[in-house]
């Protein structure tokens, strides 16, 4: 499992802890198709940290608190030098020991291709633990963090809302659908998708920001190994023909036909 | 071929892989090929009686002790199996909480394309094109997929096909798979699932909301709102004055300094449809509003608008759905 | 002539010489950690410091005001006693060494003039406090106060024993000694009842009022530098874990009143947070323990995020004090702890990132009105509110307020550069973020000569907190006061409107901080001839709840105080609400709607700018 010397201290494993964090256009931002169509107009845009990322640096540095043994935080990201520092240097003010930088202009749609670009560039780390957020808000597909798990040979779980280390494995509590949840347990490495919402997230206090600045980023140019297997063809707004159907009359009329909405279109009830 | 995977939720089949289902038998109609459907691991032999009368070419069974319940290192390695054996072109399964954790673990075993979360399907002449949403909804992307890929996974979104478009009529044969496991396969392992007192409720996950607003008049009516909630398997919510009255807790709040929510339907009852209540609730993806009058704001926004007493209606709704 | 033997006089010595070594020691300890605190006591203005002196002791204004008035009175009654008997006592202890101050004469004069009286009026004073406190009971004077039924004891006993003595009572020498002996125990005992009591405002206070600075509030600035060294950021971070000397001596000053607790927006609205506790009592003994004033990490936090930094409760103190600590306890654990509610970090990120609150990549408003050049006589500067329409129909009253100045004849532009004024950050206390804004803006600022905005809070910011940290070489005035002058000037007339009922709302930052009650005034007075005043208005007014970044909380579920001055707003049965400020303009149209009965017409809410509008000529 571990080509490396594994360290000892209180009896803890001192683990090397990834947390894959991605730049995204804002909530509040303006998102507009640009002249290729393959892709948004940039300027117009306010990069920000991707929101389950920064939960899962958070669940990161806790674990590294609580072990307090020397364990690191390593916060990697990867695309434009532009979009992509303020999360480094979020990352690293909050507590982070260092920050790799994987550079790749290109705007990559193609999860398997994304995960290929870590797995190369990661592998030598030997990284006991890989967090990632569930899923990035601009591509949505949240398919990274078992991606690259699968690559780097790690097992891996999604939908973690809760986190548990225990010697030489982790413990995560996934949510189900409909309010079930699951413990899992996973040997190391590992690679765990968090959830939105799992901590209380720190903000960077005046020592973490100005301490940031001395911290290592290592960085990287990422070239793709292969051709993409998929890929954007055209970005489109989709179409919202909002028409709203009036229903009035007699009462059990409108229960007769809400009955049918939520049971036949809507298939809400059975 | 066209490979349909069913999946198993508490002994039944999950209504996203019925959806799928359709899927698999609208794509296989329109490219000529041939649809499997393949029950595997948890419940395998059970959804398998329960799909028996699906049309389909056959039904593969593919079941081992080491995947009688869910594990994502079993799962991908019998369908990463399953695939290498049958090679088909597509393998297809709604886009469930279970798909998301095992599927990619596929994708990267067999260095193939998982387009994931698919709202719809068109056709490039016999070319599928599957379209995703992006950039939390604002825009939709086609996605072009390698076409010498031997093998395409494909999730579909919740309701972009409707399993009520179920083409019966039975399967020829069924085959079973031989699943080869061992224990180094499987390096994880789970507990029992368990559900959770709802204290604080997170009404971003809710599916169905039942809303409430002003036009109730009075705390003595919320009881029936409840109920109607409950008939519905849906969370109860309501605007900023039937918390600020403290009729409903404040984590039941929706609106802009409430919670934002998007579930499969919003059901309004007595709302008008101030904007700040608006910006709460205006992604959902199905809105059905009960207000007295005609005028009121959220009907702009909402799919049926119901113009009608809500305090006859509700009981009524509630006491039809109960049956 | 009653004589004292040597024994007594030496005993009286003694005893005397111990109060007196006990309450010098107690009051040094405590100064000498006053002294340790941060910055420097201010002395300037002294004729507006002694008359303030003048009206808040003498006069007892800020004592005997509001709903505390005959009680006020009360206790000014027993101040006054225990002046005019200050001659008295001084005699008295003379009278143990046979040395007569003053002749009989003077005696029964002063006796009949003042002391008889005011051994009265003293006396009464104090029962009727006493009645207040143990009978009554009211809720802000809190558990039980034994020291206070000392008090009572002490000072009725003393008036007894002099009036006992003065009108000759006593013929026996025996019992004319005792009854000496028990006024002058009573006196010695005061000594040492004092010190560590809340009976320390009687010798504080004066000093304190005197020393309070006249700014509110009164944070200072932190200066934060980037390219600090590890020593230099060090010594920040220990300086944000102590109090001022000004807060230090408010605290041993404080009466324990609860005046301030009455008043918090906070508190009425059902929140943790009690200024008196949490802000000033609870810091006084780890203040003693540690004989050093490095307590801010005692402040409640919880207490401290409630804080709409409002600043009623500096307003009502008698003593002096500058109550709220709202923006040390935030500072501290923002830039020492990183710790920042969750429900403030994407505000202070879409701050960082964007320059505004919300977020937002453009400003529609900002678009339609014309741009500034140097040939303009006003900057408009729009704010955050107005410039992503945080509420939508407050655009109208910015259109109106143009409208005004087109009326006059006024030119005016916007900056296309505008960043937020930093407000949020400023009082969420980060102070980085709300440098980095504040650098920018300063820039171009300079560059103009006059500004105006309708947002108070802008105002403050723009004017007095950036020029803690930077030279600034322009003025900003706020609409009302642009309004009030055009009105004065003649440059634009003001119909009477119509009939309808009216009120005003004072906005906290307009009429607290920035002392301007006259000018929105002047200008809705004009305008509506049937104008009424709100219980709680003027520099008395109660917060809307938007204050100190509250308006970006997410009900988290508790308190009601963002509904409290809507509640009073409808009570009052006006039929619009003038305001002054966008925040409150937002807040009254978010509480007023729902908070409506049914059946009633919810009152409109107008900004000035909208009623002088409506009604120019």
């Amino acid at each position: 499992m571990l080509d490396r010397v594994v360290g000892f201290k209180n009896n803890t494993i001192i683990m090397k802890i990834a947390v894959l964090t991605k730049a995204i256009p804002s909530y509040e931002s303006s998102i507009r198709i640009d002249s290729t169509s393959k892709w948004i107009d940039e300027s117009v845009v306010n990069f920000t940290v991707n929101e389950s990322d920064s939960y899962a640096l958070e669940e990161a540095l806790q674990i590294k608190e609580k072990l307090d043994n020397g364990t690191e935080v390593v916060v990697v990201t990867m695309g434009s030098q532009d979009n992509t520092s303020k999360v480094l240097k979020d990352g690293l003010a909050k507590g982070a020991d260092r920050a790799i930088f994987i550079q790749n202009e290109d705007s990559n749609t193609d999860p398997l291709s994304i995960a290929k670009l870590f797995s190369d560039n990661l592998k030598d780390e030997n990284f006991d633990l890989v967090f990632s957020g569930l899923q990035s808000d601009d591509l949505g597909s949240g398919q990274t963090g078992v991606l690259l798990g699968e690559l780097l040979g790690m097992s891996t779980a999604t939908l973690g809302i809760e986190t548990d280390i225990q010697e030489g494995k982790i413990k995560v509590k996934r949510e189900l659908e409909s309010g079930w949840f699951q413990w899992v347990t996973l040997p190391f490495p590992a690679s765990v998708s968090i959830q939105s919402g799992i901590n209380e997230r720190r903000y960077p206090s005046l020592k973490g920001i100005m301490g940031a600045k001395r911290k290592e980023t290592k960085v990287i140019n990422g070239q793709l190994s292969d051709i993409p297997k998929q890929n954007f063809m055209n970005l489109f707004m989709p179409k919202t023909e909002k028409s709203t159907e009036k229903i009035e009359g007699d009462v059990d009329g409108i229960v007769a036909k809400l009955m049918d909405i939520l049971k036949n279109k809507l298939r809400i009830v059975s | 071929m066209i490979l349909v995977i069913l999946e198993n939720q508490r002994g039944n089949i999950h209504v996203f892989s019925k959806e799928a289902v359709v899927a698999g038998q609208s794509l296989a109609s329109k490219l000529g090929m041939e649809l499997s459907i393949l029950c595997m691991g948890e419940n395998a032999n059970s959804l398998k009686e329960q799909a028996s009368d699906y049309k389909a070419k056959n039904l593969i069974l593919a079941e081992h002790e080491m995947v009688s319940t869910y594990s994502a290192d079993g799962y991908s390695k019998v369908l990463s199996d399953v695939i290498k054996d049958l090679s088909p072109k597509y393998v297809i399964m709604g886009h469930s909480y279970m798909v998301r954790d095992f599927l990619p673990r596929v994708s990267a075993k067999l260095d193939i394309p998982f387009v994931s979360d698919i709202i719809s399907v068109t056709y490039d002449g016999d070319k599928p094109v599957f379209a995703r949403q992006v950039f939390n909804a604002k825009l939709a992307t086609n996605i072009q997929t390698d076409p010498n890929s031997s093998t395409t996974l494909l999730s579909f979104q919740s309701a972009a096909f409707s399993s009520d478009d179920i083409e019966l009529g039975g399967s020829d044969a069924a085959p079973v798979f031989e699943v080869n496991l061992n224990s180094d396969d499987i390096k994880s392992s789970s507990e029992p699932e368990f559900q959770e007192s709802s204290a604080g409720v997170d009404l971003t996950a809710a599916n169905v909301i039942v809303s409430v607003g002003r036009g109730i008049e009075s705390q003595d009516n919320i009881p029936m709102v409840e109920s109607l909630a409950e008939a519905m398997g849906a969370e109860i919510a309501s605007s900023r004055p039937v918390v600020d009255m403290g009729w409903l807790p404040s984590y039941r709040q929706v609106g802009s300094s409430g919670q934002v929510v998007s579930p499969n339907l919003y059901f309004s009852v007595g709302i008008s449809g101030a904007i700040q209540h608006v910006v709460g609730m205006k992604g959902s993806k199905n809105i059905i509003a009960i207000n007295k009058d005609e005028e009121a704001p959220i009907f702009e926004i909402a799919d049926y608008a119901v113009i009608g007493d809500l305090m006859e209606i509700v009981p009524k709704l509630t006491e039809e759905l109960k049956k | 002539m009653i004589k004292f033997s040597l024994l007594e006089q030496i005993v009286l010595v003694l005893f005397l010489c111990s109060g007196l070594s006990f309450f010098l020691y107690q009051l040094l300890l405590r100064l000498k950690i006053v002294l340790k605190g941060k910055s420097d006591f201010s002395i300037d203005q002294l004729p507006d410091r002694l008359k303030r002196v003048f009206d808040e002791v003498i006069l007892h204004k800020k004592v005997a005001s509001g709903g505390r008035k005959s009680a006020g009175i009360m206790h000014a009654l027993v101040m006054y006693g225990f002046i005019f008997f200050g001659l008295i006592t001084i005699n008295h202890f003379f009278m143990a060494f046979g040395i007569h101050l003053f002749n009989d004469t003077f005696r029964l004069w002063y006796f009949r003039l003042f002391g008889g009286p005011w051994a009265f009026l003293c006396s009464f004073g104090i029962l009727a406090l006493a009645y207040r406190r143990f009978v009554l009971k009211p809720k802000a004077l809190g558990k039980f106060s034994a020291t206070s039924g000392v008090v009572t004891i002490f000072i009725v006993t003393l008036m007894l024993t002099y009036l006992i003595d003065e009108l000759h009572l006593l013929k026996n020498p025996v019992a004319f000694k005792v009854n000496w002996w028990i006024h002058s125990g009573i006196i010695g005992g005061f000594l040492f009842l004092i010190p560590k009591s809340k009976h320390m405002h009687l010798v504080l206070s004066p000093f304190n009022i005197f020393l309070r600075p006249f700014e509110i509030p009164n944070h200072p600035a932190i200066p934060i530098d980037l390219e600090a060294s590890e020593e230099e950021l060090d010594n920040l971070l220990l300086d944000l874990s102590r109090l001022s000397k000004d807060q230090a001596l408010d605290i041993f000053t404080c009466v324990e009143c609860g005046r301030c607790t009455d008043v918090c927006p906070a508190n009425r609205g059902g929140g943790i947070l009690d200024p008196k506790y949490h802000f000033i009592l609870n810091l006084k003994q780890p203040m003693l323990d540690s004989g050093d004033v490095n307590v801010v990490d005692k402040i409640n936090v919880e207490a401290g995020w409630e804080c709409t930094t409002c600043q009623a409760c500096t307003e009502v103190c008698p003593v002096g004090n500058h109550v709220e600590k709202a923006d040390d306890i935030r500072s501290f654990q923002v830039l020492a702890k990183g710790d920042v509610p969750q429900e403030y970090q994407k505000l202070l990120r879409n701050l960082q990132e964007t320059g505004n609150t919300e977020g937002a990549s453009s400003s529609e408003l900002l678009q339609q009105l014309p741009a500034y050049t140097s040939d303009k006589e006003l900057v408009l500067w729009l704010g955050c509110f107005a410039k992503h329409a945080m509420d939508p129909n407050f655009v109208s009253s910015v259109k109106n307020f143009t409208k005004i100045l087109d009326s006059a004849g006024v030119t005016y532009g916007v900056l296309s550069n505008e960043q937020c004024s930093g407000d949020p950050a400023n009082k969420l206390g980060d102070k980085l973020t709300y440098q980095l804004l504040m650098d920018q803006n300063v820039k171009e600022l300079n560059k103009v000569k006059n500004v105006t905005t309708m947002c108070p809070h802008c105002v403050v910011n723009l004017q007095k907190e950036y020029s803690k940290y930077h030279e600034i070489k322009y003025k900003v005035k706020h609409h009302t006061q642009v309004i009030s002058e055009l009105l004065d000037q003649g440059k634009i007339t003001i119909n009477p409107g119509s009939l309808e009922k009216v009120t005003y709302h004072d906005p906290c930052n307009l009429s607290r901080t920035l002392d301007e009650v006259s000018a929105p005034r002047n200008a809705i007075k004009a305008a509506a001839p049937d104008f009424f005043e709100l219980d709680e208005s003027g520099k008395e007014t109660l917060c809307c709840g938007a204050g100190g970044a509250l308006w970006w909380k997410k009900d988290s579920g508790k308190g009601r105080t963002h509904l409290l001055r809507a509640e009073q707003v409808i009570e009052s049965k006006t039929d619009t609400v003038v305001t002054a400020c966008n925040f409150c303009y937002g807040m009254m149209n978010q509480g007023i709607g729902p908070l409506t009965p049914a059946g009633q017409e919810p009152i409109k809410v107008k900004d000035v700018a909208d009623i002088v509008a409506e009604n120019l000529s």
